[in-house]
């Protein structure tokens, strides 16, 4: 039994009017996440026997306004992860009879890890920058920048990097970390968002010595 | 994207306890907080050498034999190691350094360069005092 079975026993033996969204219950839609006992998780992947004997606090994510019971709403993010640009740009799209943009397993496992993302926000939630300022582009819409700005296939490193590199973008984190700590599928943000932080100011160097041609 | 922040009079803020909430928002917050005494100390040091530069050797040693200020020194010390060893694993959790097909571990970042630290200092010790 997981924290999901006991919000449906609720709904369905105690308190029809409870509301919380789920959708798979095993931990890939990514639309069950909530503050359970403070900590932002999956409640589909949260199991209760972890908290045998102790009473459990459910609550609504951190940093998001709520709408009913568990549910937040999403708008804030939906806007930052359109605002990347989360598809592969390309100078020039060749047809589909040239076949496909070819990619060696190296370079896949430069970005592999960044694109198991499932949007579940957990992230958000933990992450105290993005509470004191909801400009900030946050973990998980920069970790799929960066998924991105590293995939081989990608050409559009000159349309994301003033989005990732802005006021509130990457240079707003302080390294706390916990986004990392708390996403369910393995997925290190923090790392994403360091990362970008170095490609942004060894570019930012490059242009600066080598104005014609620094890339 | 039209019904953007349709809720923003619901956001919740945060409280200045948030940083007490769990074990690694206090670690983060105490490694910012030592960065006081990083400054603090390094305001002190260059303030001992003001004395030495306008005065002499034995004004700057009697600064630093300050019963006051040995006190200060050392509590800066315990922050300051605490500042570089937090910042030392994030190094290493942030670039790690590919070695065949394993990549280093951010403990590994912390020993070594705790290491190079500990030798640089005895050096910089060596050159300026004992030579």
């Amino acid at each position: 039994m997981v924290v999901l079975d006991a919000l449906n026993y609720i709904k369905a033996e105690i308190d029809g009017s409870l509301t919380y969204r789920w959708s798979c219950r095993m931990g890939v839609c990514g639309s069950c996440g909530a503050n359970i006992d403070g900590e932002p998780k999956l409640t589909c992947a949260s199991f209760l026997h972890d908290f045998k004997g102790r009473t459990i606090t459910i609550e609504p994510m951190t940093h998001f306004p709520v709408i009913k019971d568990l549910v937040v709403d999403m708008e804030d993010f939906m806007e930052k992860l359109v605002k990347i640009k989360p598809w592969i740009i390309r100078d020039k799209e060749t047809p589909p009879e040239q076949g496909e943009y070819k990619q060696s397993a190296q370079e896949l496992e430069r970005y592999s890890q960044f694109s198991s993302c499932i949007n579940c926000m957990l992230c958000y939630a933990a992450c105290p920058i993005y509470g004191l300022n909801e400009k900030f582009l946050g973990p998980a819409a920069t970790a799929l920048a960066y998924r991105y700005i590293e995939d081989s296939r990608d050409q559009g490193k000159d349309v994301r990097f003033p989005i990732v590199h802005e006021m509130e973008g990457v240079w707003e984190c302080t390294l706390v970390g916990e986004c990392s700590v708390v996403c369910p599928k393995g997925v290190d943000p923090m790392l994403a968002i360091q990362k970008t932080k170095i490609l942004g100011a060894t570019n930012a160097l490059k242009s600066l010595l080598m104005p014609r041609g620094g890339h | 994207m039209g019904d953007a922040k349709r809720y923003p009079e619901l956001r919740r803020r945060l409280s200045s306890g948030w940083w007490t909430a769990n074990r690694h928002y206090t670690m983060y917050m105490v490694r910012e907080w030592t960065s006081l005494f990083v400054a603090l100390y390094s305001l002190m040091f260059i303030y001992g050498l003001s004395l030495w530069a306008t005065g002499s050797r034995a004004d700057f040693l009697n600064f630093l034999k300050n019963p006051a200020i040995i006190g200060f020194s050392l509590i800066a010390f315990v922050f300051t190691m605490y500042h570089a060893a937090t910042w030392f694993y994030l190094l290493g959790a942030v670039a790690p350094v590919k070695i065949g097909r394993s990549r280093t571990k951010p403990w590994q970042a912390l020993v070594l360069n705790i290491i190079l630290l500990i030798i640089i200092s005895f050096l910089a010790i060596w050159l300026a005092v004992l030579r």
